[in-house]
């Protein structure tokens, strides 16, 4: 039997070009984005966005920062094609900080 | 207020507790709180509209969470979406980030959460309601409420 895979798996270049350009309008505010795809909570296939954004930015512009970045995002990347559902989650660097995860750095 | 109102006004609660006490299970009900606060915000909506009170309760329990995500959308121009179908797409994925962040809140004890997860879920119910409020009575979105409760085109 043939596993299934979103087509997002094979648009990985894609992707990562549409992270540099997001990362780079949104600058300073938007330290850095990684991303993985996976299989989300109900078993379909999703891209999962970690945002690392600055104090700053998480602590008093979040709503605004948070939104630009979705849309930067959705409006270069066609999710529903890739076959994926995009999930976005933020930090900040003084959070990451703490908690050292790899995932994020 | 309606429990949607309610919930959401909980979920600020829960959060401003989990800061406070820096509890993780307040944060994690603060997130999960919110996203059943946009839940219950579509749902009344859609019951609301039906004609016979009594039957009400009834037809929100049919409302299913994952078919209500994966309703699919698409704009009749997807590169220049009108400014309601915007507002409706918006509606979309905040609706799905909660959803999947109240499962992780629920039940991934693995998840390292942040204050910034608990604010950003807050902040997505609040623009939510705000976002939904503007366009409800629009065709499309009443149009994607309708897929959302599940039916077919």
């Amino acid at each position: 039997m043939q596993m299934y895979l979103p087509s997002a798996v094979t648009k990985q270049s894609e992707i990562q070009i549409a992270i540099n350009e997001v990362e780079r309008n949104l600058a300073p505010d938007v330290v850095r984005i990684r991303y993985e795809i996976g299989e989300d909570w109900s078993g379909q296939w999703a891209i999962f966005f970690r945002i690392v954004l600055t104090d700053e930015a998480a602590r008093r512009r979040l709503r605004e920062v948070a939104g630009k970045v979705v849309w930067g995002l959705a409006g270069q990347l066609d999710f529903p094609a890739m076959g994926v559902f995009a999930y976005h989650n933020f930090r900040s660097v003084s959070e990451q900080e703490v908690l050292q995860e790899p995932a994020w750095a | 207020m309606g429990l949607a109102a309610d919930l959401l006004d909980d979920a600020r609660h829960l959060a401003a507790k989990g800061d406070a006490e820096d509890r993780d299970s307040c944060r994690r009900r603060a997130i999960s709180t919110a996203y059943y606060a946009v839940f219950h915000l579509l749902v009344e909506d859609f019951v609301a509209n039906w004609p016979f009170a009594d039957q009400r309760a009834r037809l929100a329990r049919m409302f299913n969470h994952q078919r209500m995500r994966d309703a699919s959308f698409t704009p009749k121009d997807k590169k220049t979406p009108t400014p309601v179908e915007a507002q409706v797409m918006d509606v979309i994925t905040a609706f799905g980030q909660l959803q999947g962040d109240r499962h992780r809140a629920d039940y991934d004890m693995g998840w390292k959460l942040v204050g910034t997860d608990v604010a950003n879920a807050i902040t997505l119910a609040e623009t939510t309601f705000s976002k939904w409020h503007a366009v409800q009575s629009n065709d499309v979105a009443r149009d994607h409420l309708l897929s959302m409760f599940g039916a077919k085109r």
